[in-house]
């Protein structure tokens, strides 16, 4: 059975298809009487519809023009707290991308420290950087209970799954902070490209009934 | 490579949006036949349109400060007087009588009786447009009569591309079917 391409020919009408798509729809219309019969109807439609035109009953432009710029009422400026928003509205992404580059030179920079003070890299120089070796709550209160009970292996991989731990939750938080960054990020960026595709025109542009 | 007039059109906007009358008037010289042509086709009658073109032209020059350069201003006036033009229609509740004398016909040489044939076949367009529903004729007229690409009628009018396609296949549809004399005359005089 043939399949018509008829909700394609619309488009085709109004140069609107893609050049695969325009090859295919030709190559369609070479082959089917009927499809070549509606388009030749549409095309006849939009002639009907071009035929004529009102043009010598509407004010010349030149007239319209100086009936229109004497009539015009005065310009509201653009106020202060509007521009005021416009420019916070583009700092948004840059204070985003700031904060972004902010805590991850911080949180790198203190983990590269901390790492090279605890192999003993800068000496005793940065001493106060070492302190307790971090412990979770229940490895704490696991070793004060049954410390002394545990063995040699045990107590190596009680604290295996103490670093363990601590490294999740020290990814869960990085994880967070990124996420929290890329969807402040990513909502400006909807926001900014809704914005492009639909200029935004104020209420009292669009209806003032 | 931008148009010299796209050029002239930036500057004129920033001085228009600088409170410019002179340079606004150049913009509405260069949009105001577009305009007028579609706001006609949304009203169906002259002075209806005409009221719909200056109300347009007004909002957008009130508007104008807060309009974004990056962003197309032709788009812009259009998606304002499709509105202008529906607020004019609910504004005037009757129904605007599409008058026969209105169309001029570009062949003047023919005898009074095509001349009135080809008059009346206008008066039906102007009709079958007219009865199209809003959202559909705001489609049709912005495809037809202000030459927007599908595209551009989509942010034009804020909404999303495959429904100005059916609008639009939906619009053709309709006026096939209302005008089907008409087209069957057209065939028949162009043999």
């Amino acid at each position: 059975m043939v399949k018509h391409i008829t909700p394609w020919l619309n488009a085709y009408l109004d140069g609107e298809l893609s050049a695969a798509q325009l090859r295919q729809v030709e190559k369609h219309l070479a082959e089917c009487d009927e499809c070549q019969a509606e388009l030749e109807q549409m095309r006849s439609l939009s002639a009907l519809l071009h035929e004529t035109s009102p043009a010598d009953e509407f004010l010349p432009t030149e007239r319209f023009v100086a009936n229109l710029t004497l009539n015009l009422p005065r310009q509201p400026a653009q106020s202060q707290p509007r521009k005021a928003l416009e420019i916070g509205w583009w700092l948004i992404p840059v204070a985003a991308l700031g904060m972004w580059l902010f805590f991850q030179i911080t949180f790198s920079l203190s983990s590269v420290l901390s790492t090279a003070s605890e192999t003993g890299l800068l000496g005793s120089g940065l001493s106060w950087l070492q302190g307790n070796p971090p412990q979770t709550r229940w490895f704490s209160m696991a070793m004060d209970l049954f410390g002394g009970q545990f063995g040699l292996t045990g107590k190596f991989i009680l604290s295996a799954l103490n670093d363990l731990s601590l490294f999740l939750r020290e990814m869960t938080s990085h994880f967070i902070w990124q996420a929290l960054f890329a969807t402040l990020y990513l909502g400006w960026l909807a926001s900014w490209w809704r914005r492009q595709s639909n200029q935004a025109i104020p209420a009292s542009a669009v209806s003032q009934s | 490579m931008a148009s010299p007039y796209a050029e002239t059109e930036a500057l004129l906007i920033a001085r228009a949006q600088k409170g410019d009358r002179d340079a606004f008037g150049e913009l509405v010289r260069h949009h105001n036949p577009g305009v007028v042509n579609v706001v006609y086709r949304m009203c169906g009658d002259v002075e209806l349109a005409e009221d719909a073109a200056q109300d347009a032209f007004i909002r957008a020059w009130l508007n104008l400060p807060s309009f974004r350069p990056d962003t197309s201003l032709r788009n812009w006036i259009y998606r304002i007087a499709v509105n202008a033009a529906l607020d004019v229609l609910r504004r005037e509740p009757k129904t605007p009588l599409v008058d026969l004398e209105t169309f001029s016909m570009p062949d003047s040489i023919a005898g009074p009786e095509t001349v009135l044939l080809e008059k009346e076949r206008a008066f039906a367009v102007q009709r079958a447009i007219l009865s199209l529903t809003e959202a559909n004729r705001s489609v049709l007229t912005l495809r037809e009569y202000g030459g927007l690409s599908y595209q551009e009628i989509a942010a034009t009018l804020n909404i999303p591309l495959g429904t100005v396609m059916s609008r639009l296949n939906y619009a053709r549809d309709r006026l096939k079917e209302v005008l089907a004399p008409q087209l069957m005359d057209m065939e028949i005089a162009n043999g």
